[in-house]
């Protein structure tokens, strides 16, 4: 198991590899289909710091936050996966989700010293794992806005790194 | 609260937040299969997160579900227009109770297809699917709560199989579905629940029976093949790769039309489902 807290170095990130099973604690950025393109956009034009969003060194982790807790969606949803590669770009080192991704996004964590993890939908561990919770913004998009969760030995599995992805 | 609005959410709560005896059992058989693997890592994850969310009675998964009704009734039992009305009540506080994740659209017909109405941010104002009520031999009156989330509806298919008399074909054909949607579902190991009958609501309802009723100690021959060929694709967990890509097949055969077609319902139950529990009212 390897420990780590946010934010990330680019050397915590470089000694990942596939099947790594690692443990996630500090502050996380969550967000999901209908906020992660509006975060994009925001990257894009250097407006990040206007919607109080520091993507460096952080982790995003693809899930709403309900009063039934979080849980991974599927990555490999078109405006999540799409998301990859920008925010990696500005920032993000690690997309924390489910499901199989593109071959070419794979390439373009490894571009960017970024790595996709999956997570279990393991909604009951996380919840007692959850130990702070707050809108971001966008709050007019509920449990889809863009959240700040405080996270405590989140256990996930390193599935694309340096290249390589655990999808045949 | 009526006594039958509390045992209705009670057993609402039961079935978003409990994992049964055989459901736990399969679930450490299939972990001592592939010790050490990321599969077994992740089945190992899924059944600590059961047993915490049994012990804090709170939610199996963020997607909480759809709550879907099945009722049995006896000779002597009657379900009546009260009847049904407490167990709407019942249901609408078992979900705030859960909680459930708020997933009311409101709106039109529009705003519910396009979600431009908005969201409701009472859990209880999900309204549960229709009701489908069973007479039974049994003089009981039994109602199951199953929590159906939002992954395998995306992964399920409901459709026709040309059977040319042959029960293999129908089994090669189901097999076919299944690899697929078991991969891209993300949350597995599965169950698949399968249901056999004469038009889609039939199919459909059969697949609904099967993941009330079924039991992963008590497999058919037929529910066996299934779930052999589908495991023989190395999906395995969350399709991290591995021997259990499924637990079990829960199949429910209907009566059937003098036809060479079949309808077929599959649903990839995710690693969680069948979410249900039952109560006798």
């Amino acid at each position: 198991m390897i420990e780590l807290t946010t934010p990330f170095s680019e050397e915590d990130i470089a000694k990942l590899r596939v099947g790594d099973v690692v443990s996630i604690s500090g502050y996380i950025y969550t967000g999901r289909d209908a906020v992660l393109p509006k975060i994009v956009k925001h990257a894009e034009e250097g407006t990040l710091s206007e919607v109080g969003v520091d993507l460096r060194g952080q982790v995003i982790f693809h899930t709403a936050v309900s009063p039934a807790g979080v849980g991974p969606t599927s990555s490999n949803k078109l405006e999540i996966e799409s998301s990859f590669e920008p925010l990696s770009r500005h920032g993000i080192k690690m997309h924390l989700g489910k499901g199989a991704i593109k071959p070419e996004t794979v390439k373009a964590l490894a571009e960017n010293n970024a790595v996709f993890a999956v997570i279990p939908p393991v909604t009951a561990l996380l919840e007692s794992q959850t130990e702070e919770r707050e809108v971001v913004c966008y709050p007019e998009l509920g449990m889809e806005a863009l959240h700040r969760i405080k996270v405590n030995k989140y256990q996930a599995i390193i599935a694309a790194a340096q290249g390589e992805s655990i999808y045949k | 609260m009526t006594d039958i609005e509390e045992k209705v959410c009670d057993c609402l709560v039961r079935a978003g937040s409990t994992f049964r005896e055989d459901q736990k059992e399969a679930y450490r058989k299939a972990i001592a299969r592939e010790p050490g693997t990321s599969s077994c890592w992740v089945m190992q994850q899924v059944l600590d997160n059961a047993l915490v969310a049994e012990k804090n009675r709170g939610p199996l998964c963020d997607d909480t579900g759809i709550p879907h009704i099945f009722i049995e009734v006896g000779p002597n039992r009657q379900v009546s227009g009260d009847i049904l009305a407490q167990i709407h009540a019942g249901i609408e506080a078992g979900l705030r109770k859960l909680p459930g994740r708020p997933m009311a659209i409101m709106g039109d017909d529009y705003h519910r297809i396009d979600q431009s109405g908005g969201l409701n941010p009472d859990s209880g104002a999900l309204a549960p699917s229709p009701i489908l009520i069973k007479p039974v031999e049994e003089d009981v009156l039994r109602l199951t709560v199953l929590m159906l989330g939002g992954g395998p509806a995306i992964r399920g298919i409901t459709q026709r199989v040309f059977h040319k008399h042959s029960v293999q074909v129908v089994i090669d054909e189901i097999v076919a579905r299944a690899i697929p949607a078991v991969s891209q579902l993300g949350c597995s190991p599965c169950t698949l629940a399968v249901g056999i009958g004469r038009s889609q609501f039939e199919a459909t309802s059969m697949m609904m029976e099967a993941m009330a009723k079924g039991n992963y100690n008590v497999q058919s021959e037929f529910e066996q093949t299934i779930t052999n060929r589908v495991n023989e694709s190395n999906v395995g967990a969350l399709g991290l790769g591995g021997k259990t890509s499924v637990l079990a097949t829960f199949a429910k055969v209907g009566p059937q039309r003098a036809s060479g077609v079949r309808i077929v319902a599959l649903r990839p139950c995710c690693c969680f489902e069948p979410r249900r529990a039952t109560v006798e009212l």
